[in-house]
């Protein structure tokens, strides 16, 4: 008896967890589905009357300047996801294979690089970019980025180069490889999909970002996804299914990786990196 | 069949088996130039990581000295010719300052006490034997993979108070009569945008939580089961215990990634009303980019990064001894 109570009580717990955490993503649906009118209906519909895909997706996709931000958020985070996972996997092989002086502080350092926020690196990068010409260009951006995803990937591959044991390049050394040999033709294919991985949620981290290009963009050309729809709220009038349009395809995305991801994220978490 | 042997020094043994591997002038040759450990191998241990640290050293360590010299002197007009501690000074007499060092404690307090409290009861529940466990998981991450500006975006437009679906979920009920201004009162404020993030971030907790649950042997489960432990000796002498660690992990990495928290906020409600939700990322990014005051920008993230780090130093010594 007390076991079936104990199990229903369970499950009900499970259904509102579920329930609180569909609605939000229940009503933007709805929404980017409704036609300006209806959205604003009193009181509103809790499932769009005439569906439409022309207002919200068609709109958002044609009269705006979306599939620009789109690709902008593309490239810039693709950039600084591909530099810093390369980069991260050298010094990933470093911190993993050898016992060099300061390594303890070395990885300190890398933490705690993950620790500065933001806003105390906008000022400085805003002149910096301005005196060298990259301000609101792909370039500074792709720099800007790779504060927030380099110590992550950096730490996140000297965890996964670790789990491939280090007899593997030891057996390649004795074949006559160089050691930088051993690393690019033995480690480094193993740990692919570990690279893939972390370059995807460094992509991730820079797609999420708002802070950095708020700052170091001034043209509507260069702004990425997030700050397009951001800007769609401050305009006089948001038109909500323009808005939740662009939400659900810029929420796409990171969506599926992560959810693919997910074990990956916990299994270098628990091997101490993660940022988010 | 021919095997490899490794006649390598390998990492941690620090040259144990020197002894055993003869003295050929090859085999010295390796020890030196292959080995993790000695002089020289520690040395390509540099070069593997120099890229990554140049790279830093650019992009972020030049920053951040010239942010904190900032702090002290308009350095980007002048130099350091007008050193002053003023803008510090300035910081500690201004109230505006105080009032976003208290609404972030608000923040950040309400916001991470209820990812803890929402991210452990879900973990444990998800660690139950219960059907249909992938498909709850799938659903319970479900909000994280949002980024925190789209989740700002939804909630705003969820609390609109006239085609909003709170309210109208509220009127539904029966529970309001009136038309609530979430996002537009300034003691509803705070606690709306809390909920917003809540819902945004206590998966992720949830998930360091469940890693560290399921990391417990259940032999110990079995045992106390044998000498009739309840549910809740269980929960108090089993599962809290040996989940000291990751709860220690993720209020901290939670604490440092609410207190920088920028995104959600500024497209809810960009500080307001009347300074209501006003946290210092917000009040630093006004200073730098709407009164181009840099100097006592740089002062105030000076102080929230010297709270960050001081902070995440446990986390960091833990990691990096750990590793």
């Amino acid at each position: 008896m007390r076991r079936k109570v104990s199990q229903v009580l369970t499950y009900f717990f499970l259904f509102g967890v579920v329930v609180f955490n569909i609605i939000p993503f229940y009503w933007m649906l709805i929404t980017s589905f409704k036609t300006d009118a209806e959205a604003y209906a009193i009181p509103p519909t809790w499932w769009p009357m005439r569906p439409t895909l022309y207002e919200g997706y068609g709109k958002v996709l044609m009269w705006t300047n979306f599939p620009r931000h789109f690709l902008n958020s593309l490239i810039v985070s693709l950039g600084s996801a591909i530099l810093s996972t390369l980069v991260g996997a050298f010094a990933g092989y470093g911190f993993s294979r050898f016992q060099f002086l300061g390594r303890s502080f070395l990885l300190g350092v890398l933490l705690a690089s993950q620790m500065l926020p933001g806003v105390l690196l906008v000022g400085p990068y805003f002149k910096m970019l301005v005196k060298i010409k990259l301000y609101n260009t792909y370039l500074g951006l792709i720099l800007a980025f790779t504060t927030l995803t380099l110590p992550f990937s950096a730490w996140m591959l000297t965890g996964f180069i670790d789990t491939v044991p280090h007899e593997l390049d030891e057996a390649a050394m004795i074949d006559g490889c160089t050691r930088i040999h051993a690393f690019l033709k033995v480690v480094f294919p193993l740990i692919t999909p570990g690279m893939v991985a972390t370059l995807i949620f460094a992509f991730l981290l820079a797609w999420g970002d708002l802070l950095w290009v708020l700052c170091l963009t001034s043209t509507d050309s260069m702004a990425t996804i997030t700050l397009g729809l951001s800007r769609l709220v401050t305009q006089f009038r948001i038109i909500w299914p323009q808005l939740m349009a662009g939400s659900v395809i810029a929420a796409i995305p990171p969506m599926v990786l992560y959810l693919i991801l997910q074990n990956y994220l916990v299994k270098g978490l628990t091997g101490g990196a993660v940022k988010g | 069949m021919f095997r490899v042997r490794p006649v390598l020094a390998i990492k941690k043994e620090k040259g144990a088996d020197a002894g055993k591997q003869g003295v050929s002038p090859l085999n010295s040759y390796r020890r030196f130039f292959g080995s993790t450990t000695g002089l020289w191998g520690a040395k390509q241990g540099y070069f593997f990581i120099l890229p990554c640290f140049l790279l830093l050293l650019l992009v972020l360590g030049f920053p951040t000295i010239m942010a904190v010299l900032n702090s002290f002197a308009p350095i980007w007009t002048t130099g350091l010719k007008n050193f002053t501690l003023n803008y510090y000074r300035r910081l500690l007499q201004d109230y505006i300052f105080w009032n976003t060092v208290l609404k972030t404690i608000y923040f950040v307090g309400g916001t991470v006490t209820l990812h803890l409290i929402l991210g452990f009861c879900v973990a444990f529940v998800l660690n139950k034997e219960i059907r249909a466990r992938r498909f709850f998981r799938v659903m319970a991450i479900l909000p994280w993979t949002v980024p925190d500006v789209i989740a700002g975006l939804i909630w705003a437009w969820m609390y609109d108070p006239i085609s909003g679906i709170v309210n109208d979920f509220l009127h539904r009920v029966g529970l309001v009569r009136s038309t609530i201004e979430w996002l537009a009162t300034p003691t509803l404020v705070m606690p709306s945008v809390i909920i917003a993030d809540t819902w945004r971030g206590y998966p992720f907790v949830m998930l360091v939580l469940l890693a560290g649950m399921q990391a417990i042997p259940k032999e110990l489960y079995e045992a106390a089961r044998v000498d009739g432990a309840t549910w809740w000796q269980e929960l108090c002498y089993i599962t809290l215990p040996n989940l000291k660690r990751m709860i220690f992990i993720a209020s901290i990495l939670d604490i440092i990634w609410q207190t920088r928290r920028f995104g959600l906020i500024w497209v809810m409600t960009e500080g307001g009303p009347a300074r209501a939700t006003e946290v210092i990322s917000v009040l630093a990014y006004k200073t730098y980019f709407k009164f181009f005051d840099f100097e006592y920008a740089s002062a105030m993230s000076v102080a929230m990064a010297v709270f960050l780090f001081v902070i995440g130093l446990p986390y960091i010594r833990m990691m990096a001894r750990r590793v």
